[in-house]
């Protein structure tokens, strides 16, 4: 029953999306025309004390408990505020600048859109950069 | 038990339309400030859980379809989520200024 329960969790929030932040730049439509472009960059983000906790429902007696403590610890570790859930490359969001340049040679670009979201599916997750927006051609 | 339910539902309901704002940007504010154009797209769900963040690019291009030909400056943009009973409303919304010519 808990199984089924931590299973039917996992599912429940499979290819969930969130939205952390959204900014829009301004737009210039008076140099010519515009072509739209999107760049994005993922990265791999694990809740561990989510991962601990679905082992913890879905085992029981003394290996239960053992997971219960290893979310325990795990939570303690990864207090304090984030945006999402943590990675292990702290400078994935860099390579956004070499990605646009690919789509837009030319470098003029206008009505930039930066967004920060994820794609959940259960304890992991893909933490998201995108930006779209438009290049002067 | 029914007092609890009745409660329970009392407080459901005050919480109802509350309102968290998750990020507030802004940018250069021109100095012909005379036609202020708004985009408001929004993206409903329940229980907070969602499927796409689509709902958000509809946003850009309805500030660009009020203002053809022209530049849209000082763009306002604002992320916020509300709290119904069960139900979030997501919404992005953006006001600028439209400059012509």
């Amino acid at each position: 029953m808990r199984s089924a329960f931590a299973i039917a969790a996992v599912g429940l929030l499979t290819a969930c999306a969130r939205l952390d932040h959204v900014q829009i730049g301004d737009i210039d439509q008076t140099q010519g025309n515009l072509t739209p472009f999107t760049v994005q960059i993922s990265e791999f983000g694990i809740e561990a004390a989510a991962a601990a906790e679905v082992g913890r429902i879905a085992t029981k007696g003394q290996a239960s408990q053992q997971f219960q403590e290893i979310r325990d610890i795990l939570t303690l570790m990864n207090m304090g505020p984030r945006t999402g859930n943590p990675v292990y490359d702290d400078s994935y969001a860099e390579k956004v600048m070499e990605y646009m340049y690919a789509e837009c040679p030319s470098g003029q670009v206008t009505g930039l859109t930066s967004v920060r979201e994820a794609k959940g599916f259960g304890p992991v997750s893909g933490e998201i950069i995108r930006i779209s927006g438009y290049c002067i051609r | 038990m029914f007092k609890k339910i009745v409660a329970s539902l009392a407080v459901a309901a005050s919480m109802t339309g509350c309102v968290s704002l998750n990020s507030v940007s802004l940018t250069q504010i021109p100095e012909n400030r005379n036609h202020t154009i708004t985009a408001t797209t929004d993206s409903w769900n329940l229980l907070g859980i969602a499927f796409s963040n689509d709902f958000v690019d509809e946003a850009i291009l309805d500030l660009k379809s009020q203002c053809p030909g022209g530049k849209v400056e000082g763009i306002l943009t604002k992320h916020q989520t509300t709290a119904y009973f069960l139900v979030f409303k997501r919404e992005v919304i953006a006001t600028g200024y439209c400059k012509k010519g």
